[in-house]
């Protein structure tokens, strides 16, 4: 058992290695755990989020009803929050630091600031003990531009997962290429690939080098970035050389027959891909991290292809009390709670020795706002599905106090992952009651 | 000198004077709300109480301006300052930010490090290897930051995600290369033969080849490395052009060629060609650069209309009116319903000419120097027998060529003149399934005059349940209810006019005079209370209102030149470039003139004068 624990402040901080050959050495046959984070922009309906009773005795509200056959396997959190998050404007702050918890500097641009994602915060600890560290998946293309009515970039709306506070991470949008792009780390290049392409990445990080001591501070900061990107890449090549990793072995092969289409049909086939190509990355255990996003913040992709609706969604997520809006604003919050239970299911299909990839997993579904009409931060709609690889209390409908920190949240969750931290954000402890210890 | 010490003092103590008369303006008409402990909106008096906040607290000094100028500020049913001393206050904090602005001259400003974005990557690489292969929709898509724009260097970021595809881009564009005619001839200038080592002939490829990608001349020690790569491919039992274009690969993901850090006249070069070609420089450029000729404003001038007329300008026409307009989000977030609009879904054809209309129109209008003006009103537009129809008016389209986008002049009392007679501005400031004059008018308000309106409050309260007992149905009566309310009427009443003299528009931009059944009311009243109807009134308000327009305009396209944001001290380089353009009869080609000639683009700071 890992014991080691370290304080963690808010920014990303290297953490020591003995750590990983403690891994090495007890070699546990016990299959790894995953953790990926589903986001959903625009709030909830309030009305028919809200599950009835407490505890182990409570029924599904209307809209988590997609979850009826996973009622053990999902916890439902209640009265969580970022205080972060509770001044600025209605979404950018909300979202972009949904699972940072940090607050996130207003700007146009030049000075972005946030905190590091929880996902990431894993990624760094673990990442290294699979092909890929984590997986950063969407479905439309990053916002462009400044929201000039608030004073905030796009950049923040289309980003959930952070390196660094200066860094978010981009996505990947097509489905395909996630596949390829899964396929080729989970079963590695030949050897002569592998030294060419090493070779060529020694070779530009030299140029970076060089150049970096000409460089003013701000622009020093750019080649770091690039640095960290091609190192990063360089040791995964380089853990790869010879095609096989001695330390990693696909828990299940992927097929290269097997690629999903470039150019899904529509937004629902889009959304399926998308959580499928999750759902075989942790078979594979390709990587133990995912987030996924269902839309950018304030997004209004229209879901009028959706039985009974005739808007976009951030239109009906400002209901303003209107009972139409508000049932349309129910049925779009219900279809994403299916696409949840759709990944839910698929991982639990996935056998893993005695038990299965859901048991091993801990799939977050979030938004960052309750009543979207509002911009409401209190009481954020949480999730929590799988078994956190024996961990994670399932069947639960879990009040906490008024405003209960979100991060302690991730503190437990990243517990469960075996990346223990003493402290995440504003963190005063783990979650009681929500895992086993 | 002693009598220029003595007027120094007398100009600060009369300066010091007239601060003091303007924070009693804001004393006596702000302080209510915005002084004391609990300040609402977000803003307090203490960010603009000295004088030295004219510098340190810019945005609070504009955003306080604009809202006292246009009335929105103080809200009503509370004392307000006549218009005369909201005028004085206005004019005031103008005048003190530009001295701000142009204290020291006219400055460079910052030259942030920058990556080429996934559109100028997939541009630059195209041109390098003569390949026609859309390379960066393999590249994950860039956010955007400064003045709204996807080639802002603050926000080109690199995620782990881009390391993997650059390597991966760079191995399929020289697997491509190295089968395609065009750019074998272009690329293998050497081979071995008798007297010609592989070396000897892999060092003048590289001699041809590194400089173009770096955009700059390559010094002697730059090649060694390359050739060592192009001798380990070749010790690995390579052949020459594998090892070859394994050597040419590096340099695709040097950060000599991912980012734009070439300096002096050659900076100016591909300053110049990203800016009106989204790629790298021409051999032309690239000598006036080595010869030192750039940099001369008779240069500059000759080359900036040259380079317009050449077709890589579309390139510039393009991002920068997708962007400026936002009508990129015509292909997603804003996408118009299907269901509700077929013949848009469905035809292909329409779609592209919707898309393009503005786009050419721009390009056109820079190309023939007419008045800038045209963007806001014009006698012309870009017709095609699609759109013809879809605006449902006559056009004289060329009958040989009736589908191709071409600039025609509109009919006596089209309507169409300008981008807001375009269908897809109106489209992309609709929501997908029904027009909104609140969006219209925001959009009006931000793109066109660059005013956005102030965010609204974080909790609106919703409509009181009594209150819509009565069941206003159209959106125009509840928006009337709105502007009922006075938190709301501040900004309502400015947003909403513009966007109802549009309202004969719909949603995809087709002219409609009835909606449900019922005739369209167009009508609209400002908050000055002048009244006006439908878009024909409106573009006069909006020529009126030409120096917000032109100060807007040159503000993004400086941004977009420059790839960053702009600083209270760019304000001062704008104001020349807007009184360039004034001087020469609005002229759209002058304005890329003047922003080639400014002191940032050019690199060289101009003195006060």
């Amino acid at each position: 058992m890992i014991s080691r624990r370290t304080v963690l402040r808010g920014t990303g901080v290297a953490l020591g290695l003995p750590w990983l050959e403690a891994m090495a050495s007890t070699a546990a046959p016990k299959p790894p755990v995953r953790m990926a984070m589903l986001y959903m922009p625009n709030g909830v309906n309030p009305h028919a989020w809200t599950p009835e009773g407490k505890g182990k005795d409570f029924q599904l509200s209307q809209t988590l009803s997609p979850l009826a056959d996973l009622k053990n396997q999902i916890v439902v959190l209640k009265n969580l929050w970022n205080e972060g998050s509770k001044g600025g404007d209605g979404h950018y702050v909300k979202e972009a630091a949904i699972l940072t918890c940090a607050t996130i500097k207003k700007t146009p641009g030049a000075d972005i600031a946030n905190g590091v994602s929880v996902d990431q915060v894993a990624a760094q600890r673990v990442g290294q003990q699979t092909p890929l560290p984590s997986l950063e998946l969407g479905v439309t293309p990053v916002a462009i531009g400044v929201d000039a009515v608030v004073g905030y970039t796009r950049i923040y709306g289309s980003h959930i997962a952070w390196s660094s506070p200066t860094t978010p991470l981009a996505r990947e949008l097509n489905p395909k290429a996630v596949y390829e792009r899964l396929y080729r780390a989970s079963t590695g290049v030949g050897a002569d690939t592998a030294q060419m392409d090493k070779l060529l990445l020694d070779r530009v990080q030299d140029d970076a080098r060089r150049l970096r001591t000409k460089l003013g501070a701000a622009d020093k900061h750019r080649m770091d970035e690039y640095l960290s990107v091609m190192r990063s890449l360089e040791q995964r090549v380089e853990r790869n050389v010879g095609g096989a990793r001695k330390d990693w072995k696909a828990r299940v092969a992927l097929d290269a027959k097997a690629a999903p289409p470039e150019r899904p049909a529509d937004h629902a086939e889009h959304v399926k891909l998308m959580l499928d190509m999750i759902a075989v990355a942790f078979q594979s255990d390709t990587t133990r991290v995912a987030t996924f996003m269902f839309g950018n913040a304030v997004s209004n992709v229209s879901f009028r292809w959706l039985e009974g609706v005739s808007a976009g969604h951030h239109d009906v997520s400002h209901h303003g009390k209107d009972p139409d809006k508000l049932r349309q604003y129910q049925l779009i919050n219900q279809w994403h709670v299916a696409q949840y239970a759709y990944l839910l299911k698929k991982l639990k299909g996935m056998s893993e020795g005695e038990s299965n990839v859901l048991d091993n997993s801990m799939v977050l579904f979030a938004s960052a706002l309750h009543d979207g009409d509002r911009h409401a931060p209190h009481n954020l709609p949480l999730v929590l599905g799988g078994g956190g690889g024996g961990r994670l209390i399932g069947g639960q409908h879990l009040e906490y106090a008024e405003d209960t920190q979100l991060a302690n949240l991730y503190v437990s969750m990243l517990d469960a992952f075996g990346a223990p931290v003493e402290r995440f954000a504003d963190s005063t402890g783990p979650l009681p009651g929500l895992m086993r210890t | 000198m002693r009598f220029w010490f003595a007027l120094l003092i007398l100009a600060g103590s009369m300066g010091a004077q007239e601060f003091e008369r303007q924070q009693a303006f804001l004393k006596t008409y702000c302080a209510g709300c915005h002084g004391g402990k609990a300040a609402t909106g977000g803003f307090h008096l203490d960010k603009v109480k000295e004088p030295s906040t004219l510098a340190s607290n810019t945005h609070s000094w504009i955003r306080s301006k604009i809202r006292v100028e246009n009335g929105e500020m103080p809200p009503k049913g509370v004392p307000a300052p006549s218009l005369d001393a909201r005028e004085a206050f206005a004019k005031w904090v103008d005048t003190e930010l530009k001295r701000e602005a142009c204290s020291g001259g006219i400055t460079v400003g910052p030259r942030p490090l920058r990556r080429l974005n996934r559109d100028e990557y997939t541009a630059t690489v195209q041109d390098l290897l003569d390949i026609h292969l859309e390379i960066g929709a393999r590249l994950p898509a860039d956010g955007a930051g400064g003045e709204g724009f996807d080639n802002a260097a603050e926000t080109l970021f690199l995620s782990p995600l881009h390391s993997e595809k650059y390597l991966e881009t760079a191995k399929l564009a020289m697997e491509f290369a190295a089968k395609e005619y065009k750019s074998r001839t272009r690329i293998l200038v050497a081979k071995p033969e008798p007297g010609v080592t592989p070396d000897q002939a892999a060092r003048k490829i590289l001699a041809k080849f590194l400089p173009r990608a770096y955009r700059r001349p390559v010094a002697e020690m730059e090649y060694a490395p390359y050739l060592e790569l192009f001798q380990a491919a070749r010790k690995r039992g390579e052949e020459f052009e594998p090892a070859i274009f394994f050597m040419l690969r590096a340099a695709l993901v040097s950060p000599h060629f991912l980012f734009r850090m070439e300096t002096g006249d050659f900076a100016l070069a591909s300053r110049l060609s990203y800016f009106l070609w989204g790629s790298l420089p021409d051999e032309l450029l690239f000598d006036l650069a080595r010869d030192k000729k750039l940099n001369r404003p008779e240069v500059l001038r000759v080359l900036v209309g040259r380079m317009l007329r050449n077709d890589r300008s579309q390139n510039f026409a393009q991002r920068f009116i997708e962007q400026w307009l936002h009508t990129r989000d015509l292909g997603g977030d804003r996408m118009p319903d299907a269901k509700l609009f077929p013949t848009y879904a469905k035809d292909e054809d329409l779609r592209g000419d919707i898309r393009l209309q503005p786009v050419y129109f721009f390009r056109e209008m820079l190309m023939r120097g007419v008045s800038i003006l045209n963007l806001l009103d014009s006698k012309y537009t870009i017709g095609t027998s699609h759109l013809e129809k879809h605006m449902g008016i006559k056009l004289p389209l060329d009958p040989g060529r009736r589908t191709q986008p071409q600039w025609v002049e509109l009919p006596e009392g089209s309507k169409r003149g300008g981008v807001l007679g375009m269908p897809a501005v109106l489209a992309v400031s609709s929501y997908p399934y029904r027009t909104s004059p609140v969006l219209r008018g925001a959009f009006i308000l931000d793109a066109i005059l660059g005013t956005p309106p102030p965010p609204p409050p974080p909790n609106v309260p919703p409509l009181e349940d009594g209150k819509t007992a009565a069941a206003p149905k159209s959106v125009r009566e509840r928006l009337t209810l709105h502007r009922a309310d006075p938190t709301c009427a501040s900004c309502h009443s400015r947003i909403d006019p513009m966007g109802f003299a549009l309202e004969n528009y719909d949603a995809i931009g087709r002219w409609r005079d009835k909606d449900g059944g019922k005739l369209i009311d167009n009508t609209a009243e400002m908050i000055d209370g002048r009244k006006f109807a439908g878009p024909q009134e409106l573009r006069t308000v909006l020529l009126e209102k030409k120096d917000l327009f032109l100060r807007n305009l040159a503000s993004k396209l400086l941004g977009y030149a420059l790839g960053r944001g702009l600083t209270l001290k760019d304000s001062c380089t704008v104001d020349a470039i807007v009184a360039e353009v004034k001087e020469n009869d609005d002229s759209a080609s002058k304005l890329i003139e003047a922003i080639v000639l400014s002191a940032p683009f050019r690199g060289e700071s101009e003195v006060a004068k």
